[in-house]
């Protein structure tokens, strides 16, 4: 059973093509990894997808509604979230404010009160429990990381983009991560992972679909999928740019 | 042919020349450092009421002053300036703290002149009643020069933009001030020069002004109107934008007051910027990459 | 009890002993220029906090507040004085006309394909210079020649001029804080905030930011022509020059900023403070010396107190509070001013001297948020 399926998704800026009619099945309850050299196309897929940039061409069904017909908050309310890569918290609230606030809007529309309940369980499901009362400026990186996350999962999706949760973390830290993930996974979310570390997603996810200029250039079972001639040959070019 | 119509259409391309020196400065600051300062507003009455100085008590040619006025001007650039660098402002408290200095020099200017019209006598300015005729259409002097002085600024800005290092600074600083710095520029000094060009810009328009209108310290209220559309239509740090954009509201605003009498021009105005907004925000003379 | 249902019975009694105070004035035979003297400070408490609605819960920098006023007082100007409207009746009119008017800067602005704070700030500073040429260029309106608002009938039941004036800026000024304390407290202001703090990221959490912007800017030019159109009776003569001038966009957003906009009631705080300043500086025939104060305090409060004073005075209410009292004891029994307003007035400036005096540890006020109040910038969603 599908839950979102795009196609011919295409976004450019000025002569750029960052994406140049993507096809893209996303199938409920499924860990789908998404990969590809740098200037892929995969964060401005995931922006699409979430509405921060409206696609010049394309159609995208999720739930029966098309996505690019929606803003960013329909499409929030529709049950899509996402995280960023660098993560954005609301600055002038605290962590527990920040999840009370998207709790109050997501899916579902909840008042303050009700919000301001509810955001522990968040808060204790990504382990910020103890820092919920702190201002955003005294959150570590990785803490920061953990609220996008819990900000995210507070509007309740079923569907969960999560752009390079992994970047920039220690390894003990990306431990913690990828089980986070997994139980996030566990509690039915349907869950789009970017990432560039390919052997982490390649473990994670149960379909994997490899980004090239724009292009979709492989899609199904992770292990299949990395030994393709073009996917190999598009990720050792890419790294024999960046050696 | 309309010889009414044709007159305000001339009048309106050269008072646009004016214009885009009045918008230029502070296209510049907000396009390549991001510090909106509407303390060229004051540096523009403050370069009026000077030349207004200088002709009335030392029967000095009105665009000598401009010996006094642009030097004054750098060198104001450059204080305000290096202030914002040592505050760190971002470009939203400089529209605040702009705004502070504005209102204070409004103060100083009604204080020093009072709030009293005052205007070059004629004897120590040629330029006002200078004109001369092409077929039927008048051509103020003053206001030739003034259009002589946006070209040549355009010119002039366009090719120390383009040929010289400081040029290739700049336009490295709007890109990215921190690549540029890594690069080894010296952001903070071309910065501080560039700024004090700017305001020296403003300063000189206010002696074109000086020239050919009244002073009254209340006018520079009037300018928010006229520069701003300039700005936004011309794109942001663009000189030959604001050249253009300056000879676009002029003839609006000329056209207009023909039309529908003289205040109708500052809706016409208003209604130029909204359009720029709407339709083309990054102005009208800029490549989409640029700013 | 929760403190919103304590807050909101705090606004009751407030309400019950303000309206008392003209009676009181009256009855203890007390100068009537207190009364003045609060009216005022009223006025300018709406149009700080309508203005801090817009601009301090969603952070986008208005310099439109003079425009919304201008509205209000041409609108009862017109209808009452020109019309021969009952005032009450032209009152919620200028309030409306007001709120559409914001309403429609809003459906031009807030539709703009490329969105900034900036543009949106200079943007207002226009509306105004339009408002005015449009008020001299139609006679309907004003068409340069003013118009009279003495002898503008008023209902027997709001008593005298100085007491109707007081009863009205009241109510108005009580309402705004009334809306912006509920909106403080509620889903709404909260979406509001996450607009200021990160509109794309807001925008993408599920906050309808468009509709919010629409209904902080409707708002705030409702509240702020609701009080334009009681001031016109207090201006008496009405022109262009006088109501679409800097003033009052000056003013409010010295207030606020002083008061602080993270709150809601900091701008209120603010409001008073600035007022008891100009008034007593005006009266000690300082006029001139008036405007280069506020540009100078302008420019150093942006750099200086960027969360505003009143969450200082919030964190350090105490000695705060004790600095009042003290210096109002010590001034009125040692008669050091001349009069009530006077001793306030130095009592107020010693309090917020408390405020300003920085303190080397002080983990809860001087958190850096503020900064990113203040700095909304970065509001181009791609």
């Amino acid at each position: 059973m599908s839950s979102l399926t795009g196609t011919g998704i295409a976004k450019h800026f000025g002569g750029i093509k960052a994406l140049d009619g993507v096809d893209i099945v996303i199938t409920e309850g499924e860990i789908l990894g998404l990969v590809g050299p740098n200037g892929s196309g995969k964060s401005t897929l995931i922006n699409v997808l979430s509405g921060y940039y409206r696609a010049d061409a394309g159609r995208t069904v999720f739930d029966g509604d098309d996505l690019l017909r929606l803003g960013p908050h329909e499409i929030a309310a529709a049950g899509l979230a996402r995280t960023f890569q660098i993560p954005r918290p609301f600055r002038t609230m605290t962590a527990r404010e920040n999840v009370a606030l998207s709790y109050m809007f997501g899916q579902r529309r909840h008042s303050l009160a009700q919000a301001r309940q509810a955001a522990d369980q968040w808060l204790e499901f990504t382990d910020l429990a103890n820092v919920g009362e702190l201002p955003i400026d005294q959150l570590t990186l990785h803490q920061l990381k953990f609220l996008e996350l819990a900000r995210a999962l507070a509007t309740e999706p079923k569907l969960l983009l999560l752009d390079e949760v992994l970047a920039g973390l220690n390894p003990t830290e990306v431990e913690e991560s990828i089980g986070m993930i997994q139980r996030i996974h566990a509690q039915g979310v349907t869950l789009v992972i970017v990432e560039h570390l390919v052997r982490v997603v390649t473990a994670l996810s149960t379909s994997l679909i490899v980004l090239n200029q724009g292009r979709v250039i492989a899609h199904g079972d992770p292990e299949v999928v990395m030994q393709e001639p073009e996917v190999v040959r598009a990720y050792l070019g890419s790294r024999w740019e960046h050696a | 042919m309309n010889d009414v119509l044709n007159q305000a259409i001339v009048s309106g391309i050269l008072i646009g020349g004016l214009y885009a020196v009045m918008s230029v400065g502070i296209s510049l600051t907000w396009g390549v450092l991001k510090i909106i300062n509407l303390a060229h507003f004051s540096f523009i009455l403050l370069g009026a009421y000077v030349t207004y100085q200088l002709s009335t008590t030392l029967g000095w040619d009105p665009l000598i002053a401009l010996v006094i006025v642009i030097p004054g001007g750098f060198l104001a650039g450059v204080i305000m300036q290096v202030f914002f660098e040592l505050a760190k402002v971002d470009e939203f408290q400089s529209l605040i703290i702009s705004f502070g200095i504005f209102i204070i020099f409004q103060s100083v200017t009604r204080t020093i002149w009072t709030a009293d019209f005052r205007r070059i006598d004629g004897d120590t300015n040629p330029y006002e009643s200078m004109s001369f005729f092409v077929g039927d259409i008048a051509v103020q002097v003053a206001t030739l020069i003034a259009f002589g002085v946006a070209v040549a600024i355009a010119i002039g800005m366009t090719v120390l933009l383009t040929r010289t290092y400081f040029g290739k600074a700049v336009r490295a600083i709007v890109e990215d001030p921190e690549i540029a710095r890594a690069y080894g520029i010296d952001v903070r000094r071309v910065a501080v020069l560039l700024s004090g060009l700017a305001t020296a810009f403003s300063a000189v328009a206010g002696v074109f002004i000086a020239t050919f209108q009244s002073l009254s310290p209340n006018m520079s209220f009037g300018w928010f109107g006229i520069v701003f559309p300039v700005v936004i239509l011309g794109g942001l740090g663009s000189t030959v934008g604001a050249l253009g954009a300056g000879v676009i509201v002029g003839v609006a605003a000329g056209v207009a007051t023909t039309e529908w009498g003289p205040l109708s021009a500052s809706l016409v105005t208003f209604l130029i910027l909204i359009a720029a907004l709407l339709f083309r925000p990054q102005g009208l003379f800029t490549r989409q990459s640029s700013t | 009890m929760t403190s919103r249902t304590k807050s909101l019975i705090g606004f009751g009694v407030v309400a019950v002993v303000l309206n008392l105070v003209p009676t009181v004035v009256e009855s203890l035979d007390a100068p009537s220029f207190y009364v003045t003297f609060m009216f005022t400070a009223f006025f300018w408490i709406s149009q700080s906090v309508s203005w801090n609605i817009l601009t301090g819960y969603t952070g986008y920098f208005s310099f439109g507040q003079g425009a919304w006023f201008g509205i209000g007082v041409y609108t009862t100007g017109i209808l009452a004085a020109k019309h021969g409207w009952p005032f009450l009746l032209a009152l919620p009119v200028a309030g409306v006309l007001a709120g559409l008017g914001g309403l429609l800067l809003g459906m031009i602005v807030f539709r703009l394909r490329k969105q900034s704070g900036e543009i949106f700030a200079l943007t207002t500073l226009a509306v105004a210079f339009v408002l005015a040429s449009v008020a001299r260029l139609y006679s309907f309106i004003d068409g340069g020649r003013g118009i009279f608002m003495t002898g503008t009938p008023l209902p027997a039941f709001l008593g005298d001029f100085r007491t109707a004036m007081f009863r009205m800026t009241f109510v108005v000024a009580f309402l705004t804080l009334l809306t912006a304390f509920l909106l403080y407290e509620s889903r709404i202001g909260w979406g509001m905030f996450a607009i200021r703090d990160d509109e794309p990221v807001a925008h993408g959490l599920g906050v309808p930011v468009f509709r919010y912007k629409m209904l902080a800017l409707g708002t705030n030019a409702f509240f702020g022509g609701l009080m334009g159109g009681v001031w016109s009776l207090q201006i008496g003569f009405v022109t262009v020059e006088d109501v679409f001038n800097i003033r009052v966009p000056l003013f409010v957003i010295l207030m606020s900023v002083l008061g602080g906009l993270r709150h809601w009631m900091g701008p209120a705080f603010g409001a008073v403070i600035i007022y008891a300043l100009t008034d007593r500086l005006n009266s000690a025939g300082l006029e001139d010396l008036n405007q280069v104060i506020i540009g100078g305090l302008l420019i150093i409060l942006v750099l200086a107190v960027r969360e505003g004073i009143y969450l200082r005075l919030r964190a350090r209410w105490k000695p705060a509070l004790a600095v009042f009292v003290l210096a109002i004891g010590v001034w009125t029994v040692f008669d050091l001013g001349s009069s009530l307003i006077w001793d306030f007035f130095y009592a107020s400036l010693l309090t917020v001297a408390v405020a300003l005096v920085p303190l080397k540890r002080q983990p809860d006020t001087a958190a850096s948020p503020a900064s990113e109040a203040m700095a909304a910038s970065d509001r181009s969603p791609p």
